[in-house]
């Protein structure tokens, strides 16, 4: 059971947010991307072993959409890699 | 003969409160303050368990959790299963039995798997497997290899708690060092958190004789107990036991009879800011031929059956070591009557701090014990030099081995934090810390009483580690995981076949994988690995420590999560009025309860359906369609959001009036289907599916805050805050007029997809024309506070018009019978609009909107399609299955499509049903062949729609 | 009983949502409001009238029910501002009181919040979770105030029920 940092609340208990996936790549112009670059927005999403920036929701709090860096390999909640962001 | 290996006086037992109890069907008594396996022993109760495979007799061989032997099945009132008889506290009345075992221990059917024994070699599980078929074996296997089957009934005397805590120091053990760091951290103020998993404080001091400054130990830790309990900010708990140790310094105690009435076990989630692990440490076994037999116990464990419980299991006994700590041990069992006929050690060279513990005793050093007389009770050891030789046979009929301490790193190694081999202590200690979290006393390899409290007197420790007894004509198997009858041989069978990785031996043998998790054995196996193949057991190192730590009943993970709590449900006021009329109830899609239907006395599901379409149909029905998510959505930019939300245009709208969308997501698969309304310029209403209303405000919360935070939208969830009884009918403007309301509800003054305010019955009402069954629908919102009034007017003006409550069986009819879709049914992931004959409703003129591109992308790939079609079975009468498959020509080939409802139309007086077919929309008027397993079902495929095709009655 | 602790089902709560900027909200309703709360997932109170800091951008404003008409015609909820959004929530949530000697262990079973005095002080409140549901949490007179989404009500009473049993 994590402890993930809000915004608003602070760290808070897992258990009150829900999962949002790893944050991907930003979304493409549909009018403009190609097929093949259309396909990989959508089905390529990060699943590094270390950190990865992911989203989460706090739905049984404040109802913020947290981003946070996390290191797959340990829970730990880490800084970004290239500063914060 | 009661209790004849009971010492008359000692021990930490009240002999005033003696206790019977029932073990195997016999009677016996203890005394309060016994576990099961004291007072076994007091009763000189010697084979109490067979083992796991080969059903050897086996008896106690620990005192605590580490007890590798004696699992049993507590009968009655609290019933559980597999619980180790060490740590089963002795109560009146107690009925407990041996596991794996039929009939009994003493006599065991099972026994003869002993002469199987060399076919059933470690990987027997995963040759099987392979060849020649597991399913041959498997119901033999499953029986034979169950330890105790899991209670039939819930426990009757009580319940379970499941609770949060937060802390500043969470301490997991209560003996000296534990209780040190309690009080130094309660002086200075901290919150804190000490668990230990004994009845009692005290930790290892509980079995020994030693002194602090010259008094009693004990005495100290009486003072220390004391002085805590005086400390509001501590909270001290005796039988509880920290089980896992979680990611950020999340912890799990298992608290054991509270002091409470009705509370069985209570189960703590505590989040420490920093921990201290006082877990002590654990007495390796030693390993030689034959190990596991009856009256084969560990040292320490003789000793505290002395000390503790004041019980003497035998009259002759062996000591066998490696290390220091047996010769304490000779002392307290001399001092309590004992002979104790020899002290072998496999060291050459015995400490002289030692020796002077045990002047009259004699002592055989670089000496080891390499086999053993007797079946079901030790009679004799073969005490042979170091070297080999013949050796000589000692009778006894008891011997304690000591291979040496295992500070507990359990928890330490849950965490994470890494594990360093101590060549000095020979065993893996704490290395460095991943989270916030120390180990001290035992656990951090300090394992003697003088290294961790001023004035504290012991032995000091020292050991010359023996991993196994290498004596070449040894006969007999040799045991390292007693629990899961893993031998030697096992382990160098492994190393042979190729599973040298300590993981994959562990997996091959099962060793360690026993309910004792190999507490005993499993430094002995990593030993054994090191020695067969020659590097250290660094190298080696150890598998990974995974929780529990102990055994933990399903029920305090559970808490009070079952029966009604099970699962969360959500009622509307007009919950009660459901039940009171008759109404089947069941939960209808994120967590409502809702009716079903509404049988009348001797009415069946069927029966009830019909009448109640009929009503709607023929006359007016209304039903409770307060679950539905209702969203309230505020600003500038809402109606730029919705044309990026829903494939449809609504930037258009206008107030008053609403239109039906379809939400996707981005891969183009259809999200959810809804209404929005315009209330005015910038505020809206929209509506979802009762069972996505969660999942559309997280995709909604999610694009504003992630993909366009600059966009003015605030929603707010109003689904309870309006409730709605929708009358729907012919008469259903009659029962609107009988309730009075000052909105004009003449077709052309307030159309359909279009809502007014005003009042209903004089109540507050905004009324919608929406229609879900394709009649001519109010539906009536009102705020809650009114919503059982409303429903009670409602019967009462419709009962002129013969109105019936309509349950969601015939709502999914009413709603078939139309050709409206279901999310879940026809909607499945796999279709989009154009599938279901919506193309209308994906919109051309927008250039771009959630799910647009990939629908397009997906339709240029020209794969053939499956549509939404009706289906009409040749045989009026014949029911089709819900999700049954469609083939071509009702062959056995590839699937071209599914059943996605069948209901029986009472218009049409037949079955009718709902279909995703391949090429659909070109198909209608032809066959098409539901296959089944006993059958071909031909149906005709039609448009989706059985009832009112131009939707003329919706609109009236 | 095993805990010493009364359980209070609440009737109806006058409650408005408020969203939008602080300045937004406040140059619209600035004379019935109390102060704003500077720290997340405080309260202020004046009058009776309590305004809960409970998100970004985000507000409760609770009163006594029979308060409910008087604000809905000063907050104005259908004529306010583009940029400010109110709506009156009073019929969504359920309260609950959870009040005696032993309040703090029965929240213990249902909350995962460390409710301990030092972190939460009298003027907190906050939404987290009572018995796995979104719910708000405070403190009240003898012990804690907990709302529910009302829907949720006669589940939450039934598992205070087991709880307390």
């Amino acid at each position: 059971m994590m402890l993930i940092p809000c915004p608003f609340c602070g760290k808070r208990n897992e258990s009150e947010f829900i999962f949002g996936g790893p944050v991907g790549a930003d979304r493409p112009d549909p009018n403009a991307a190609s097929d093949a670059e259309w396909v990989e927005y959508l089905t390529v999403v990060p699943n590094p072993l270390g950190p990865v920036q992911e989203r989460w929701w706090h739905a049984r709090g404040c109802g913020e959409w947290v981003t946070i860096w996390r290191d797959t390999r340990t829970h730990d909640i880490v800084r970004a890699p290239d500063g914060p962001k | 003969m009661a209790q004849s290996n009971r010492l008359a006086a000692g021990g930490r037992i009240d002999r005033s409160r003696p206790l019977t109890f029932r073990f195997n069907g016999k009677p016996y008594q203890g005394y309060d303050g016994d576990t099961l396996a004291s007072a076994l022993l007091a009763n000189g109760v010697r084979v109490t368990a067979r083992s796991f495979k080969y059903h050897r007799p086996r008896g106690i061989v620990g005192h605590g959790p580490e007890e590798p032997a004696t699992l049993v099945e507590l009968d009655g009132e609290d019933a559980s299963g597999n619980r180790p008889a060490t740590t089963v506290p002795l109560r009146e009345g107690l009925s407990a039995r041996s596991v794996n075992c039929w009939p009994s221990p003493e006599f065991d059917l099972g026994g003869i798997n002993q002469l199987f024994s060399r076919f059933i070699p470690a990987g027997f599980y995963y040759k099987t497997f392979k060849w020649p078929n597991w399913h041959l074996f498997e119901p033999s296997i499953r029986k034979a290899a169950g330890l105790a089957a899991a209670p039939k009934y819930a426990p009757s005397c009580g319940y379970f708690e499941a609770r949060h805590a937060h802390t500043d120091v969470l301490i997991a053990g209560a003996g000296p060092a534990g209780l040190l760091a309690a009080l130094e951290a309660g002086r200075a103020g901290k919150r804190v958190f000490l668990a230990d998993e004994g009845p009692e404080a005290g930790g290892g001091l509980l079995n020994r004789n030693l002194t602090i400054k010259g008094q009693p130990a004990m005495n100290w830790v009486a003072d220390a107990v004391a002085e805590l309990q005086g400390m509001a900010n501590v909270t001290h708990l005796q039988n509880a036991t920290v089980w896992a140790y979680r990611e950020h310094n999340m912890l799990i105690v298992n608290q054991r009879m509270p002091e409470q009435n009705s509370l069985l076990e209570r189960s703590w989630r505590i989040r420490a800011a920093e921990v201290v692990l006082a877990t002590g440490a654990t007495e390796r076994a030693m390993v030689f031929a034959d190990n596991d037999r009856p009256g084969i116990m560990l040292a320490t464990s003789l000793q505290a059956y002395v000390n503790h419980w004041g019980v003497l299991p035998g009259q002759q006994v062996v000591l066998f070591t490696n290390n220091n700590s047996a010769y304490p041990v000779a002392a307290d069992l001399a001092g309590a009557g004992a002979l104790v006929v020899a002290i072998l050690d496999s060291r050459v060279h015995v400490p002289d701090a030692a020796m002077k513990l045990v002047p009259d005793i004699p002592v055989h050093a670089g000496t080891v014990v390499a086999g053993v007389k007797g079946h079901k009770q030790v009679r004799a050891v073969r005490a042979v030099p170091l070297g080999g030789g013949a050796g000589a046979w000692i009778t006894c009929d008891l011997l304690g081995h000591s291979g040496g301490w295992n500070p507990t790193v359990h928890l330490w190694s849950q965490s994470r934090s890494s594990l360093k081999f101590d060549e000095t202590l020979a065993a893996f200690v704490p290395d460095s810390a991943a989270q916030r979290c120390r180990a001290v006393g035992a656990a951090a390899g300090n394992l003697t009483l003088d290294q961790i409290i001023e004035g504290g007197e012991d032995l000091p420790y020292a050991i010359d580690p023996l991993w196994r007894v290498e004596i070449a004509d040894q006969k007999g198997k040799a045991f390292l995981d007693i629990q899961n009858d893993v031998t030697v041989s096992d382990v160098y069978l492994a190393l042979r076949e190729g599973y040298d990785n300590v993981e994959h031996v562990k997996r091959y043998t099962t060793g360690g994988m026993g309910l004792d998790q190999g507490k005993t054995g499993n430094i002995n196996i990593i030993g054994t690995v090191a020695m067969q193949k020659g590097i250290s057991l660094q190298d080696v190192g150890t598998t990974t420590f995974r929780s529990p730590y102990t055994p933990v009943s399903f029920g305090a993970i559970g808490g009070l999560r079952e029966e009604t709590v099970l699962f969360p449900y959500r009622h509307t006021p007009v919950t009660q009025w459901n039940k009171d009329n008759g109404a089947v109830m069941y939960e209808a899609g994120a967590r409502w309860r809702r009716p079903g239907y509404f049988p009348k006395p001797g009415e069946g599901l069927q029966e009830a359906v019909n009448r109640e379409c009929r009503a709607v149909r023929e006359g007016v029905g209304v039903y409770d369609g307060s679950p539905l998510g209702t969203f309230e959505l505020k600003g500038r930019d809402v109606p730029k959001f919705l044309d990026f939300l829903y494939s449809n245009v609504m930037s258009s709208l206008k107030p008053g009036d609403g239109r039906y969308g379809l939400m996707l997501s981005d891969d183009g698969l259809i999200l959810d289907d809804g209404v929005a309304f315009r209330l005015d310029e910038h505020r809206w209403l929209i509506s979802t599916s009762t069972g996505h209303a969660d999942a559309v405000n997280q995709h909604m919360k999610k694009l504003l805050q992630t993909e366009f935070p600059g966009w003015q939208v605030m929603i707010t969830t109003v689904t309870s805050q309006w409730n709605n009884a929708t009358i729907c009918g012919p008469r259903a403007r009659d029962v609107m007029q009988a309730l009075g309301t000052d909105i004009n509800l003449s077709p052309k003054a307030f159309p359909f997809m279009s809502f007014r305010d005003g009042t209903v019955a004089g109540l507050p009402a905004r009324v919608v024309r929406v229609s879900f069954t394709g009649e001519l629908s109010f539906e009536v919102n009102v705020a809650p506070r009114h919503m059982a009034t409303l429903w009670d007017k409602v019967m009462e003006a419709g009962e002129p018009f013969g109105i019936l409550p309509v349950g969601s069986e015939a709502s999914h009819v009413l709603r078939v019978e139309k050709g409206f879709l279901s999310l879940g049914h026809e909607v499945d992931g796999t279709v989009d609009a154009y599938d279901l004959g919506m193309g209308w409703a994906m919109s051309q003129k927008k250039p771009d909107y959630l799910g647009k591109r990939s629908v397009q992308l997906r339709r240029q790939s020209g794969h053939p399609r499956r549509a939404l079609v009706g289906v009409l079975p040749e045989d009026p009468n014949r029911q089709i299955p819900e999700g049954a498959p469609l083939t071509p020509g009702g062959r056995r080939e590839a699937t071209e499509g599914l059943i996605t409802a069948c209901v029986w139309s009472v218009m049409n007086d037949r079955w009718v049903g709902l279909a995703l077919l391949e090429n659909g929309h070109a198909r209608q008027g032809e066959t098409a062949h539901v296959r089944l397993k006993d059958g071909v079902i031909p149906v005709r495929v039609t448009k989706p729609v059985f009832h009112d095709p131009d939707g003329k009655l919706l609109r009236s | 009983m095993s805990y010493d602790v009364q359980i209070d089902r609440l009737g109806r709560v006058a409650v408005f949502d408020l969203k939008g900027t602080a300045d937004a909200v406040g140059a619209w309703v600035k004379d019935i409001l109390p102060a704003f709360p500077v720290r997340p997932n405080t309260r202020t109170e004046k009058n009776g009238v309590a305004l809960c800091y409970i998100g970004r951008n985000h507000w409760l404003l609770r009163a006594a029910r029979d308060a409910e008409e008087r604000l809905e015609q000063r907050l104005k909820p259908t004529n306010c501002p583009a940029d400010i959004s109110i709506v009156r929530v009073s019929d969504t949530l359920t309260f609950f009181h959870v009040t005696g000697p032993d309040a703090a262990d029965v929240m213990a079973i249902a909350c995962p919040l460390d409710l301990h005095e030092t972190v939460f002080p009298p003027d907190a409140v906050t939404y987290s979770e009572f018995f796995g549901l979104k719910a708000l949490v405070t403190r009240c007179e003898g012990g804690f105030e907990c709302a529910v989404e009302q829907s949720f009500g006669d589940m939450v009473a039934d598992y205070l029920a087991r709880a307390t049993a």
